[in-house]
């Protein structure tokens, strides 16, 4: 026997094993998936047999409505996972987003209770979000920051700017816009519930609809080829950070409308929003984030609440509830990722 | 029979009748007082400060002694998830609201709703007009007595600095506005401007470095005479700057009677002054009463209060005992 010949016998069996390696892997992989899915689906009936009151349709409305913030912010954290890649170290992600929130609903706040219109105060929420957003853009694409630590400074730069502009105190806030958000419905939804779904259709249609969410994928999921492919990729990372930005512009008139006010305090969404955005990926095939995972996966934290409470099971549980569920996917993800990047 | 004799028969059969009596009332009282079959839901701001704790205990243990189900709510101090719960509670149509604390300008919309939704609304320590009762402690009396008790601590002169982050919060406007008053006719103490911020979380961090700055600011000793805030948690972290700066010709006064706090009045060495010490325990307990009472019929006052004491240097070896003694048996140090 030559050498040769030895070396692709070798060649071959290892091959072989790599390949059954994967199958077994992938084969894994959709079972942990599905059994994540399962999971949540076995939550929901437990919900829908156990809790009193959880099927009615005031309480569904109700918790669409507690739920848009989460959601709103939620799409712009997805979209930065998506321009950004979603591998938890150095993919995208948006630490500062509900600090940016708390900034624009202080500045949209303080600016009603200074006696200037509708018009000018939500310009004005939109132009600082998107300042924000362009500030992580800067940090992330222009000085090469790693996005954890990136955001994580400007989080603090948000919540700073907050605190001096409000002093750590409650804003009220009274207006039309604030007026009609809190008591206008439509077919007996409210508006805040339609503010929810009108976004969400938005969102779906640029992400999954247009040539520019599948470049934002390219970018996100491969950022050589799309350069190669001749995608202006600086280009896409930043606007999902600005977009992101936009989103906590968004997000905070939705919450002022709710509290009548703008409150100290919002940085503690972060959790919410990241298992949000995170969560959606087990609904899709490949673990990418996508806007239909991460709207599933808003609702379920809601019912989850809503569902816990119903039951009379202590909020506290909610908490840890979440955190589980955020260890659950990242440790499904990397799995997935690991029979993706073996192959 | 003698007539002294006949008298003390009299007098005892009298008394007999009139100790009948009050047990009967005060069985009937007990027998009224029933939660049997209701669902009670109880929405707090947050449970991490001491007084918050005990009330909240307060309500959830009268009402399983009185037979009820209680939906307690604990909101981590996120008005988002206090609002969240708020709506599914009225979703979940239980027979009273109870509702602990949170700012107002947030709540009052929803309070509404739940008026609007035929649930009667219950609230401990918050003044809304919302509500059927208000159960509290007297603050107006209680910032009243703070506040003299530091300006005569003062001797009638110097500058205060005020900590007022929370204005917001109806007991510390009432609180806050006591102050102002009382101080009207002291003209020669000032409130030092700008005020400070006292926060949620790291309150006693937060105040430490305030405080700290401050004094940095006016090393003078006497240029600064005293520290106030509208609860005693900043109150912590000013008595351990004042003592670490040495200055202990400051005073520091705060509110709600947190064991620590009172601990550090008791302390002949520390500059705690002075707190104004609530029964957090049995305000809850008490405002549980009133919605037993409003669902068998009766009668309900708009306010209640439960008897709070000033603790200061010279009574807090007496005062301060049953206080500690509560906390102890709570299991709060």
């Amino acid at each position: 026997m030559s050498a040769t010949t030895l070396h692709t016998e070798i060649g071959a069996s290892d091959e072989k094993q790599a390949a059954a390696k994967n199958a077994s892997r992938r084969l894994g992989t959709i079972v942990v998936r599905l059994g994540a899915i399962a999971a949540f689906a076995a939550i929901m009936l437990y919900f829908v047999v156990f809790a009193p009151g959880f099927t009615s349709t005031f309480n569904l409305i109700n918790v669409v409505e507690q739920s848009a913030i989460l959601g709103v912010l939620a799409y712009g954290m997805t979209m930065v996972i998506i321009g950004g890649g979603s591998d938890v170290t150095e993919g995208g992600i948006d630490l500062s987003i509900a600090a940016n929130m708390g900034l624009c609903a202080a500045v949209y706040a303080t600016l009603l209770s200074m006696g200037y219109g509708d018009f000018l105060a939500v310009l004005a929420a939109l132009a600082v979000g998107m300042a924000i957003g362009a500030l992580n853009a800067l940090a992330v694409v222009g000085l090469g920051i790693l996005p954890l630590l990136a955001t994580l400074a400007v989080l603090n730069v948000a919540a700073g700017m907050e605190l001096t502009l409000t002093q750590n105190t409650v804003v009220g806030a009274t207006s039309p816009l604030l007026a009609f958000l809190v008591s206008g419905s439509f077919l007996g939804i409210s508006a805040l519930a339609w503010a929810l779904v009108l976004v969400s259709a938005i969102m779906i249609a640029i992400v999954h609809y247009t040539s520019f969410g599948l470049r934002l994928f390219a970018v996100g999921g491969h950022p050589e080829a799309a350069r190669a492919a001749g995608i202006n990729v600086p280009f896409y990372i930043s606007f999902t950070y600005v977009l992101s930005g936009f989103c906590a512009a968004v997000a905070s008139i939705l919450t002022v409308s709710r509290l009548s006010a703008s409150t100290p305090g919002s940085g503690e969404l972060l959790l919410s929003v990241l298992a949000a955005a995170l969560l959606g990926t087990v609904f899709s095939r490949r673990f990418v984030p996508t806007i239909g995972g991460t709207l599933l996966s808003v609702l379920f934290i809601g019912l989850l609440a809503n569902g816990f409470q119903l039951l009379n099971v202590s909020s506290y549980w909610v908490n840890g509830v979440q955190g589980a569920l955020i260890l659950l996917v990242v440790a499904v993800t990397s799995f997935a990722r690991g029979s993706e990047a073996s192959r | 029979m003698s007539k002294s004799a006949k008298g003390i028969v009299k007098g005892l059969a009298l008394g007999l009748a009139l100790a009948c009596s009050l047990v009967s009332v005060s069985g009937a009282v007990a027998e009224e007082l029933s939660l049997k079959g209701k669902r009670i839901g109880v929405s707090a701001i947050g449970t991490d400060h001491y007084w918050d704790l005990m009330a909240f205990r307060g309500i959830q243990d009268r009402v399983k002694e009185l037979g009820g189900e209680v939906i307690a709510l604990d909101a981590g101090r996120k008005d988002q998830q206090q609002i969240a719960q708020l709506q599914t509670l009225i979703a979940q149509k239980p027979d009273a609201i109870i509702e602990q604390l949170g700012n107002l300008e947030v709540l009052n919309p929803w309070l509404q709703k739940i008026r609007d939704a035929g649930i009667p609304l219950f609230t401990v320590d918050t003044a809304t007009p919302h509500a059927i009762n208000n159960t509290t402690s007297n603050n107006y009396n209680i910032g009243a007595e703070i506040a003299l008790q530091m300006v005569a601590d003062m001797g009638g002169k110097g500058n205060v600095l005020v900590f007022n982050g929370f204005y917001s919060v109806p007991v510390c406007k009432i609180r806050y506005d006591q102050l102002k008053y009382v101080l009207a006719s002291f003209p020669e103490v000032k409130i030092v401007e700008p005020e400070l911020r006292d926060v949620i979380p790291n309150t006693v961090q937060s105040a430490y470095s305030n405080i700290t700055d401050m004094l940095t600011k006016s090393p003078e000793k006497g240029s600064i005479g005293a520290v106030w805030a509208c609860w005693d948690v900043p109150q912590i972290g000013a008595t351990q700057a004042v003592e670490a700066a040495g200055r202990m010709e400051v005073k520091t006064y705060g509110i709600d009677g947190s064991p620590e706090v009172i601990k550090m009045v008791m302390d002949q060495k520390s500059a705690a002054g002075a707190v104004a010490a609530q029964q957090p325990y049995e305000i809850g307990q008490t405002s549980v009463d009133n919605v037993a009472k409003h669902l068998a019929g009766q009668k309900v006052p708009p306010f209640t209060f439960v008897p709070a004491v000033l603790i200061n240097k010279e009574n807090a070896a007496e005062t301060g005992k049953p206080f500690l003694a509560a906390a102890e048996k709570a299991g709060v140090k």
